[in-house]
Parts: C-alpha cells; structure tokens; sequence
C-alpha cells in the first residue's frame, strides 16, 4: 500500500467529503441548539401577551424546569402503582356452569359405520 | 372387511394389468430385452438424479464447504455468544442456502434470473431493503438524548473518519474509486448503509462488503474496548456527565423534519436513506401514527432483515466470493472499524479541551460515534461502569450512536455524488 500513488482525485475525495459532513452536522448542531431558544422565546412572548410580566416568566420557569431524573423517578413510581393495582382484586370467587350444548358436529355416533358391523 | 378386501382386489388387478400389457408389447418388441431397457431407464434415472444432488456437484465447487462452515460458524457465534442474533442467523442460513452445490441452468441459484432467490435478491440489487430497515429504525430511535445536547453530534461526524481514511486504504491497494468507496463504507458500522452503496458503486463486491460490515458490527463488543482503554486515560473514564434536559414534545417533532430538510438539501444522494429515517422517527414522535410506526418497527423491519439476511447470506457463492479481494475487505473492513472508534475518542478528548467544568464530556462516549446502533453505546456503557460502577453512559452514549447513522448515510450520499 503507498498512500503517495493515490491520485489527488481521491485524496480530494477524502478530505472534502469528511469536512462535508461535518459541516452538515454542525449546521444540524446549530439549529437544534437555536430551536429550543426559538420555541423559549415564544413561549415567553406568548405569556407577555396575556399580561404577565417576563419576571414572573423567569421565575416559573426556574420552578417549572424538572431534570430527566425527576421525571424517571415519577415515571417509575406510576409504573409500579399501576403495576401493583393489578395484585388488588375483588376476592369474589364465582363459579360458572359450562353448558355443553348439543351439535351433531364431530358426535361420536357419525363416526361408526353401523351397517354389518360385527358382532 | 369383506367389502374392503374385495376392492383391495379389484384396484391392484387393474393397476397389475397396465404392465402386463405393457409386457407384451416390450415382449412383442424385442423379447428378452424388456429387462434390459428397464434396467436402462432405472440406471440412467438414478444417474440423472445423482447429478442433481449437491454430492455429485460439490466436486465442481469443492470451496462451497469453506462457505457453509462459515454459515454454520455465524450461527453458532450468534446462538452461542448472542453476537448480533436477529442478522447473523438469517446471513449465516443465507451462506448455507447460497452454497449448496446445485446443477445451474433450473433458476435455482440466487444469480440465475428468474429464481425465487433471485427475486428476493432484487430488494438488495436494487437497493431497496436499506431504506425500509432505515424506515424501523427511525421509528424505533429516540433522538431526545441528541435533542437535549446538539453538541455530541460532532462525535458522530468525528467517528466518519473510518469511511474515508478505508476509502484511501482501499484506492491505495489498488481498487477502483467506486469499489473503494463502497469498501470505506463499512467503516461507518452500518449495514444497510454499506448494502445501498455498494448495490450502486460496486455490486460485485457487495456480498463480501455486506458480510464484512455485519460480522465487525457483531464484533463491535469486542474491537472497541482495547481500543477505548489504549486512548483514554483511567481519570477521563471516570468523568460523571449531567444528566440530560428533558426534551418537549415540539422539539421531538421539529427534529425530523428539520433534520430531513437540512441533511436531504445537503446529500440528495442520499435521500432513500435519510429521508426514511427521519419519516420513520416522524411516524413516531407525531403522536397520531401510532399503527403506522408500530408496522415500521415492528413487523416490517422483521421482514425485511429476514429478507436482506438471507439474501446478502446466499449473495457469498463460493466461486463469487472467495477472492483475494474479499480477504483484503476484510481486512480494511477490520482497520476502518478501528480507525471510526479511534477517531471519535480522539476527537471526544480533543472537545473536553475546549469545554469546562460541568459541560465537560467521558470520553468514552467517542466510541459510539461509529453508528452500530445501539450496540457501541452498550459497550460504552458497559466500560463506563467498569471504570466507575456508578457512571451511567448510555443515555449520553445514544446521542452520538444516533448522529453516527444521519453522518454515516450523508458520507454514503457524498461519496455516491463524487463516484456515481
């Protein structure tokens, strides 16, 4: 192998399409760390138009930020309440009769040919 | 019983006239030569017949054994080591399937038009099963982890590097710059990736690309943990990350169909890929197409990895397969897997120089910047804990595994702009 006789076709290749996709998953970073300003910001002026000062915005939303670890630990705790509701039953222990209706389908009787049978 | 023996009778006095007849006319014919004749037809039929078994043929192929020992040794590493099951067991049936020496001419073999596996294999020719596994993917794939911190998608863009640098190796040992691109492929760690590029450069290489990619990503659990020990230092590993933001339901909506816009503007070439991804992982996070992502994740892309399975499998005919070119894939498959891993640690310590104190980054997480998903993030995880039992990776370990497969199907698109 001597990386020297590769043509600069090739090397172009490699150098140019390495940094396009980086560059594509830069621009892809740069607006997913803009769009949750963008979406803020909306939120924001959408409680500004209902008269609520940006302070108290400020303040609910320092209240209402609640880490993924928070939420894993209420998920898990309705998980397992639910869970458990299952085990809680009614202690009522009925017993049904099964009926066992007549049908001539698969009777025993059609199965034996009576005709000079034997005896 | 009386009844039943007197028809009894009556049906083989009828069956035995037919060739009492026959008989006399062979005896009319040409007297005692009947016999001879007979014998004839039974020889020459069972001779006939042992030219159709796959005994007699196998002394034309004797290298289809070495195939069907590979078959068999896919199937055990995945029944004996859980080595990537779901693939390797259809690819290893499909190696077994694709060698057994058969006479050709009666569209039977998976390369003879008009063959039932000949029509299976279209989907791969043609390039059409890779999107639909990119479609179960996309509804299987939660981006919140990546959504909540954008920044780790570089690591995805860092692990590239394998695809390019295999791309030179390639055209260094002498390969064509189509066939080289498609080899580089498999250092993005992705099959189907691999399969609809290689289905386009170089489909005569595209069973041992296939074969290549899927047996390192069933590796994956053991190329990468040296490799991740030999670059990052036992303090680095031992770096606890913030646990990441919650994510809001807009924002799970916008990122596919901003991702689509932006990496399909970017890389049409690309476009069966990524936009089946990102319509995947649509049908998931909207919320209204629940039936629909359930058939993507679920039942179709159980049906087309049974498909594509068994047919890459059957695709490594002996006398197609066992070249010295397959040799060197392999070889530049195993470098550019090592390259990948090697370039997302690198570039994961190289960022953690840039950032400070609680931003800063384990390492570790470089290592799922190659897109075998969810398989590099599991080792991560699992070396994350051996160095701290308490280090939870895997959440931040899916960000880059998942920016990994958007990188790996751009360079794909980049790499079938340049070559096509």
């Amino acid at each position: 192998m001597n990386l020297l006789l590769v043509d600069s076709m090739t090397w172009t290749i490699t150098v140019l399409g390495w940094f396009i996709v980086f560059v594509a998953l830069v621009f892809l970073i740069g607006v997913f760390l803009t769009v949750p300003k963008l979406l803020n910001w909306g939120i924001k002026r959408s409680l500004r138009k209902k008269n609520k000062s940006t302070e108290k915005v400020e303040q609910a939303d320092d209240t209402v930020v609640i880490t993924g670890e928070t939420n894993a630990a209420i998920a898990m705790a309705l998980h397992m309440y639910f869970n458990e509701q299952h085990d809680e039953e009614s202690n009522v222990i009925t017993i049904k009769e099964v009926k066992k209706r007549y049908s001539p389908w698969s009777s025993k009787v059609y199965n034996f040919n009576n005709v000079n049978f034997p005896r | 019983m009386k009844r039943f023996i007197t028809l009894f009778g009556v049906l083989s006095l009828l069956f035995s006239l037919q060739f009492i007849g026959g008989g006399f006319e062979a005896f009319a014919a040409g007297g005692a030569g009947a016999g001879d004749t007979f014998l004839e037809h039974a020889s020459k039929g069972l001779e006939t017949f042992w030219k159709f078994t796959g005994f007699y043929n196998l002394m034309d192929n004797p290298a289809n054994l070495i195939m069907i020992g590979v078959g068999l040794f896919f199937i055990f590493l995945a029944i004996k080591y859980d080595y990537e099951p779901l693939l390797l067991v259809p690819i290893g049936t499909g190696v077994i399937l694709g060698n057994i020496p058969f006479m050709e001419g009666y569209k039977i073999g998976l390369y003879e038009e008009g063959s039932v596996l000949n029509y299976l294999y279209f989907g791969v020719q043609q390039g059409i099963y890779p999107p639909l596994i990119f479609l179960g993917i996309g509804a299987m794939t939660d981006f919140s982890s990546l959504i909540s911190n954008p920044k780790l998608m570089i690591l995805g863009a860092a692990a590239q590097v394998g695809i390019f640098a295999t791309f030179l190796g390639a055209s260094a040992l002498g390969f064509t710059p189509q066939e080289a691109g498609a080899i580089g492929i498999i250092g993005g760690a992705d099959g189907p990736t691999a399969i609809f590029l290689s289905s386009k450069l170089a489909p005569s290489l595209m069973g041992a690309i296939a074969i290549a990619a899927y047996s390192y990503m069933a590796l994956v659990p053991v190329i990468q943990p040296p490799i991740m020990r030999l670059i990052i230092p036992k303090r680095e590993r031992l770096i606890k990350m913030k646990p990441p933001r919650a994510v809001s339901k807009v924002e799970k909506i916008m990122f596919p169909i901003i991702g689509l816009l932006l990496t399909t503007f970017i890389s049409p070439s690309a476009l069966p890929l990524l936009g089946m991804l990102f319509f995947g992982n649509l049908l998931k996070e909207s919320g209204v197409t629940e039936r629909l992502a359930d058939t993507a994740r679920n039942a179709m892309i159980n049906i087309v990895t049974i498909l594509l399975g068994i047919t890459v499998g059957a695709s490594t005919q002996a006398d197609y397969f066992l070249t010295t070119d397959s040799l060197k894939i392999f070889g530049l498959g195993a470098v550019s897997f090592m390259v990948a891993t090697a370039g997302g640690l690198f570039f994961a310590r190289l960022m953690n120089t840039f950032l400070k104190g609680d931003n800063k980054i384990n390492p570790l997480i470089g290592a799922a910047g190659v897109s075998a998903v969810p398989d590099s993030a599991r080792v991560v995880q699992h070396e994350g804990l051996k160095s701290d039992p308490n280090n939870h990776l895997l959440m931040h370990a899916m960000a880059p595994n998942v920016s990994g497969v958007i990188g790996s199907a751009v360079a794909a698109g980049i790499l079938l702009s340049f070559l096509m």
